[in-house]
């Protein structure tokens, strides 16, 4: 009898720990969600619904200048992250042989400078040695090293796991390299990929810290969002980190979704461990 | 030769995986390349695929120099241990993979893979992917891709390994069926003796990288040509001892008197095997010890079904002997005369050479 009521208890702590620290990740969140729908956004409670605050950011022109730029950042800085991981993986697990581990800490480094720091050192590298401009090509290079890092360790996981030998079996049978990557790797990687590229995005396309510095004059939603606060919190700030996290949860969705239709898998080991 | 290895060797490191091999393979030939794991026969077999590149010597097939092409423009196939069929592949698409390569118009690919399917009986699994076919099935199916674009050679890395007992059986004899229908040449790499006795032409014992004899399949069984072969190619009782004086007996380590085929010279130290089924047993009649008679009692019976294992207790040492069912059965505990002909005898040097 004791015993069932203490594990019960424990039971019910664990439960509450749960609630609340779900609680503390989500309450700001929401909060911001309710007050973007609210005439009374700053304490929508109860709310009085009403769409006023996206009105008001869709209306404006410098949001959508900096919704669409933000948008191409974003796109680029992941294309390029997820590109160069991708290959630097390969020649990683490829070709690195002993020397892989050294190249994958060099490789991952910049995930522990600070984001401030990548900024600025690009700022000065890109004015000096590149004679770049501050605009969306800088900021989208200084968002791709950034990224690179998470990409690769996304990509590392997926490719871990992946049967090299699959690409000797394709070349066997006759595939060149490269239509062994596109017709054997590629199909068997691609949610690796994927992955990468979808928090290489959300991560470049909120990014403030180091777009800050590389963008010169080029309006982004983190940086309009950034010099609008000398305002106070504006209605449409509510808005946007609404609409904002409604992309980034709907791209999460979308991944979710593929895995759990079995469209996308994490990793391919021989097919026999399944067979009968 | 229609395949011709010429002195090749890899090197990892500074390990020869494979050291200076140079064999010939026919064209309608299956062999087989038998070895312990490790033993670099795999590594062999990834050389003349292309997969690996020797770090020295040449490899030819069909008379052109290969040794430098990638594995996609050399023409032949392989079969994989754990098979390797593409998971997001059905077992249609897998079949025409090779086909598609080779860029045969669709009617072709079409009727080549509706033969491999009849002569592998895959049909109604077409459809079906991968995973959601029997170990067999997979077998079949990475055979059917292996021999669907008529390669110059079939290479077959261990692909019965993963296979239970009875479904092996089943597949030596189809594979070596295929192997004779289609005329080329397949070159088969196992640790399993039986597998490569029961298919093969010939057999290469490979070890540490070396060929230690290249020989028909019954030569290699029944004059094995080192001490290694001996070991590794079937079961045998190993014997240690000096060459008497008079050059004609051998008194061995454990006590036992041999007389041999042919005289050395005396005092020389010797190893010899008998292969366990040439251990004839009797009934001790009381007679006692004498050249090739060896008195013995029954530790042990294990039955294996046609035949039965003999455990003999000789002085302090165990013999094993291998009698068919049909000759008269012994029991635990009876004492037994083990004899062998002089001709049953495979000796060698310590250093596992045949005397010369």
């Amino acid at each position: 009898m004791h015993a069932t009521l203490k594990k019960r208890l424990g039971k019910y702590a664990l439960l509450a720990t749960l609630v609340v620290s779900y609680l503390f990740l989500y309450l700001p969140i929401l909060h911001i969600g309710l007050g973007s729908f609210a005439k009374n956004h700053t304490f929508p409670y109860p709310p009085r619904w009403t769409l006023d605050t996206f009105g008001r950011l869709f209306g404006n022109s410098l949001y959508q200048t900096a919704f669409f730029n933000s948008l191409l950042l974003g796109i680029g800085a992941a294309a390029l992250a997820t590109l160069l991981a991708a290959a630097a993986t390969l020649g990683l697990m490829r070709h690195a042989g002993q020397r892989a581990g050294l190249y994958l800490t060099l490789f991952i480094a910049p995930l522990f400078v600070a984001e401030v720091l990548v900024g600025i050192a690009s700022l000065i590298f890109n004015g000096l040695v590149l004679e770049l401009q501050g605009n969306l090509v800088s900021a989208i290079l200084a968002n791709a090293v950034h990224g690179f890092s998470y990409a690769l360790l996304i990509i590392a996981t997926q490719l871990y796991r992946y049967d090299w030998r699959l690409d000797d079996a394709a070349m066997v049978f006759g595939a060149s390299p490269s239509r062994t990557f596109f017709e054997v790797t590629l199909p068997l990687i691609w949610p690796g990929l994927l992955g990468a590229f979808i928090v290489t995005f959300i991560m470049a396309f909120n990014n403030l810290e180091i777009s800050f510095y590389l963008l010169g004059a080029t309006p982004t939603l983190p940086s309009v969002a950034w010099g609008a606060l000398r305002y106070g919190v504006k209605p449409e700030l509510y808005a946007l980190a609404t609409a904002v996290n409604l992309v980034v949860v709907l791209g999460l969705g979308l991944m979710f979704v593929l895995m759990l239709t079995g469209r996308a898998s994490f990793g391919h080991r021989p097919e026999r461990e399944r067979a009968v | 030769m229609y395949i011709t290895l010429d002195g090749v060797s890899r090197q990892y490191g500074s390990i020869w995986a494979v050291d200076r091999v140079t064999m010939g393979i026919g064209k309608n030939e299956f062999v087989s390349l038998l070895g312990p794991s490790g033993s670099g026969k795999t590594t062999l077999l990834r050389i003349i695929a292309g997969l690996e590149k020797p770090t020295t010597g040449r490899v030819l097939i069909d008379g052109e120099d290969v040794t430098d092409l990638p594995p996609h423009k050399r023409g032949v196939a392989m079969v994989f241990q754990e098979f390797l069929l593409f998971p997001h592949r059905t077992v249609h698409e897998n079949l025409a993979f090779p086909l598609r390569m080779m860029k045969l118009p669709a009617a072709e690919i079409a009727e080549r893979v509706a033969w491999v399917v009849g002569i592998l009986s895959l049909g109604g699994l077409e459809k079906r992917y991968p995973n959601q076919l029997s170990g067999g099935q997979q077998q079949r199916v990475a055979l059917g891709r292996g021999l669907v674009g008529r390669p110059k050679a079939l290479l077959l890395d261990e692909p019965l390994a993963n296979l239970d007992r009875e479904l092996r059986q089943e597949m030596e004899v189809e594979i070596r069926r295929h192997q004779t229908a289609l005329g080329i040449p397949f070159i088969y790499v196992t640790h399993n003796q039986e597998e490569a006795l029961s298919m093969s032409d010939r057999i290469a014992v490979v070890r540490k990288g070396r060929i230690e004899d290249f020989a028909a399949r019954t030569d290699i069984y029944d004059r094995p040509r080192t001490a290694f072969i001996a070991q590794f190619v079937g079961r045998s009782n190993r014997f240690e001892g000096v060459v008497e004086a008079g050059g004609q007996g051998i008194a061995t380590r454990c006590g036992a008197a041999l007389s041999l085929p042919a005289a050395l010279p005396p005092g020389r130290e010797v190893q010899l095997f008998v292969k366990n089924e040439k251990l004839r047993l009797e009934p001790d009649d009381g007679a006692g010890a004498g050249p090739n008679r060896l008195p013995c009692t029954v530790k042990d019976v294990i039955l294996r079904g046609a035949y039965a294992d003999y455990i003999l207790a000789f002085g302090d040492r165990e013999l094993n002997a291998s009698r068919p069912r049909s000759e008269r059965a012994f029991l635990a505990g009876e004492a037994v005369i083990a004899r062998l002909e002089p001709g049953d005898i495979d000796l060698f040097d310590t250093d596992g050479e045949r005397p010369s």
